[in-house]
């Protein structure tokens, strides 16, 4: 390419100037496309950061065990699975007990997350839910009572305990101990009310100020006498103690699974894979715009770009009388189109953390995170939409025949 | 290559052109025999639509003839490759066009320095060979004027600088006089025919027979085919406009 690159980079930008409004308007496709992709991923990096935080705030001795084999972060946002619901878990009340069993493990909490509507004097919101685990839960996911107290074996069995939301949409007060609500037509008495959390994005999947805790057998009872456990919390004695007891774990249940790895124990970072509704619901619509607008967007620079080539037909017999090869003009082309898409890439990336920091001061409880990952995927982007919408017209400029490019107009 | 039996520059044999399909079909190029030396300033006449243009622009490696052979410097010009062409066209070939084309987009600097790009000079040398040659012109205090803001003269002035910035050893020029008054004419002329004393190859196409004077052979074309070939014409006493002419461009070029 010799020297050519600097000068093709200086008459691209030279091209852009000319057309001003032109450009921006084609830089603009890019930009939306960019700027979604870029807050979808700060923000959802800074909801799995907001885990980790909680992770290594819970002093890092704590694991998770979910059904299934664990997909990596990319995927999990672009293709939720709403396991809650559909799924059948592989895990079973025969692994709680291994796992209880197992040496240095000190708590043990699963989780079975149910469908069906509370009810007191109003009925609950759809957002709220309904987990059955064991009386562990608090210890290990530090749950903290406003009034009253957690699940314990010694109380009665129809015991629950709620979050503050849900104590104030049924009961209209936020001091509710004593009364009672029916879940599935079930009457439960409300022991104890959780703090505040304001915390919808934990590596529970649970929002704690929405919620409605019973004892896990309760919560079989009202599935048909059936386990169904997403997720399995569980505490090490200590931090050093916690791999060994993990490699324990994964051995007896893969043995008692015949062999199938269909389980994942997470530790540490990997639980921070995020996994709210909420998020998926957030990053499903904009990757939806994104993809769209990347679409139009490029489509636009392609639409440009012919114009450009039309435009500029007359120059391009010039240069190739003067002994511009065919390479040399696409080049030409190439390179103004992939000016446009990183220029709009880069103003892209910008709005993209302006959106992502309105939307988490406004709606979200957390930051967007910032880091170098994302600015690669945003250049990357930029570049792939240039080349390959920037290819054809390039193609075409190359094409033509010198002289009827340079006779024509004259 | 041996150097006593240097190959003419250019040699058509046969060469046919052809415009149009069926019965719209027109030959523009009806086997034209003509074998060109180096050194040689030819000038090409004729009444328009007799294919001088199209002849210029094949000699150009612009346009392929569509039978018949041409081989530049004893090469077959159908074995080499588009790009071999493009780099040719590059180091060897300048062009000088009827309407000046010049980029508009570029001023009259980088217009100049334009065909150097293509032979990979870096843009600061670039734009010193650019300058230094438009000092040639007198043209140096125009580099940064735009195309548009230069009278026909200075245009074509510039268009030839760009053509001969490249040190090209043959160039063609179509009508480079034909938009300009009889006095620029003369400058240019006496610009064209200093490259030839120097050794360049000019072909020029042109209507006008008093600029015929300055050629060392006159080919004169009708219906696509060579009329008449004329070659060393007697040197006509030399005008006081082009002695005038000339001292001009010496002193320009000390």
């Amino acid at each position: 390419m010799r020297f050519l690159f600097l000068n093709h980079v200086q008459n691209a930008f030279q091209s852009l100037r000319s057309s001003r409004v032109r450009s921006a308007l084609t830089m603009l496709g890019v930009t939306i496309g960019v700027a979604s992709v870029t807050a979808i991923l700060a923000l959802s990096g800074g909801a799995s950061k907001i885990i980790s935080d909680q992770i290594s705030s819970l002093s890092g001795n704590i694991a998770v065990i979910r059904p299934g084999i664990a997909t990596d972060p990319i995927i999990s946002i672009t293709q939720p699975k709403l396991n809650h619901y559909y799924a059948t878990s592989t895990l079973t009340e025969a692994d709680i007990l291994y796992i209880k069993n197992t040496p240095h493990i000190s708590e043990v909490a699963p989780l079975m997350v149910l469908s069906g509507s509370i009810k007191a004097s109003s009925v609950a919101p759809s957002e709220s839910t309904v987990v059955a685990t064991t009386p562990g839960l608090a210890n290990i996911s530090n749950l903290k009572l406003r009034e009253g107290q957690f699940l314990d074996k010694d109380l009665k069995q129809d015991a629950v305990v709620i979050g503050t939301q849900l104590s104030i949409n049924i009961f209209g007060t936020e001091s509710s101990i004593g009364r009672i609500l029916t879940i599935r037509g079930q009457t439960f008495t409300v022991v104890g009310i959780l703090k505040r959390s304001n915390n919808p994005i934990n590596y529970n999947s649970i929002d704690f100020d929405n919620v409605a805790i019973i004892n896990f057998t309760e919560g079989k009872k009202l599935n048909q006498n059936v386990a169904q456990i997403q997720q399995i919390d569980i505490k090490a004695d200590s931090i050093a103690n916690l791999n060994p007891a993990i490699a324990n774990i994964s051995k007896t249940i893969l043995k008692s699974h015949n062999g199938e790895k269909d389980f994942s124990v997470l530790t540490g970072d990997q639980i921070s894979q995020s996994t709210s509704q909420l998020f998926y619901m957030i990053a499903g619509v904009t990757t939806a715009i994104a993809a769209i607008s990347l679409l139009v967007g490029g489509i636009g620079i392609m639409n440009i770009m012919l114009v450009t080539v039309a435009e500029r037909t007359r120059e391009i017999g010039i240069r190739k009388a003067l002994g511009a090869s065919n390479s040399d003009i696409s080049w030409q082309f190439l390179i103004e189109s992939l000016a446009i898409s990183i220029s709009g890439g880069i103003a892209g990336y910008i709005c993209g953390y302006l959106i992502a920091f309105i939307i988490s001061r406004s709606f979200l409880t957390f930051d967007p995170i910032i880091n170098w990952q994302i600015s690669i995927v945003a250049l990357i982007i930029s570049i792939f939409m240039g080349t390959l919408f920037g290819l054809y017209p390039a193609f075409r400029a190359s094409r033509k025949d010198p002289i009827e490019s340079l006779y024509q107009y004259s | 290559m041996a150097v006593d039996t240097l190959p003419p520059v250019i040699r058509l044999r046969g060469l046919q052109k052809r415009f149009g399909i069926g019965d719209a079909e027109n030959l523009a190029i009806n086997g034209i025999n003509l074998t060109i030396n180096r050194g040689e300033f030819v000038a090409v006449m004729g009444p328009s639509g007799c294919g001088k243009t199209t002849l210029l622009n094949i000699l150009g490696l612009l346009d392929r003839s569509v039978d018949g052979e041409y081989e530049l410097d004893g090469q077959p010009v159908s074995e080499i490759s588009k790009r071999k062409q493009a780099r040719i066209r590059s180091q060897q070939i300048g062009f000088v066009f009827q309407s000046f084309n010049l980029v508009s987009r570029l001023n009259v600097i980088e217009n100049v320095a334009l065909p150097l790009i293509y032979k990979g000079i870096t843009r600061t040398k670039r734009l010193q060979i650019a300058s230094d040659i438009l000092r040639n012109f007198h043209l140096n205090e125009r580099e940064y004027y735009m195309p548009c803001q230069l009278s026909g003269g200075q245009t074509q002035r510039v268009a030839i600088a760009r053509a001969l910035v490249n040190e090209p050893s043959i160039i063609l020029a179509d009508e480079p006089t034909g938009n300009l008054d009889s006095r620029s004419s003369h400058i240019i002329m006496e610009e064209l025919s200093d490259l030839h004393k120097r050794g360049n190859t000019i072909i020029m196409v042109t209507h006008n027979p008093r600029l015929t004077t300055y050629a060392s052979r006159v080919i004169t074309m009708l219906d696509g085919q060579i009329d008449t070939d004329t070659r060393n014409i007697t040197k006509q006493p030399v005008t006081r406009h082009r002695k005038k002419s000339a001292r001009k461009l010496k002193r320009g070029k000390k």
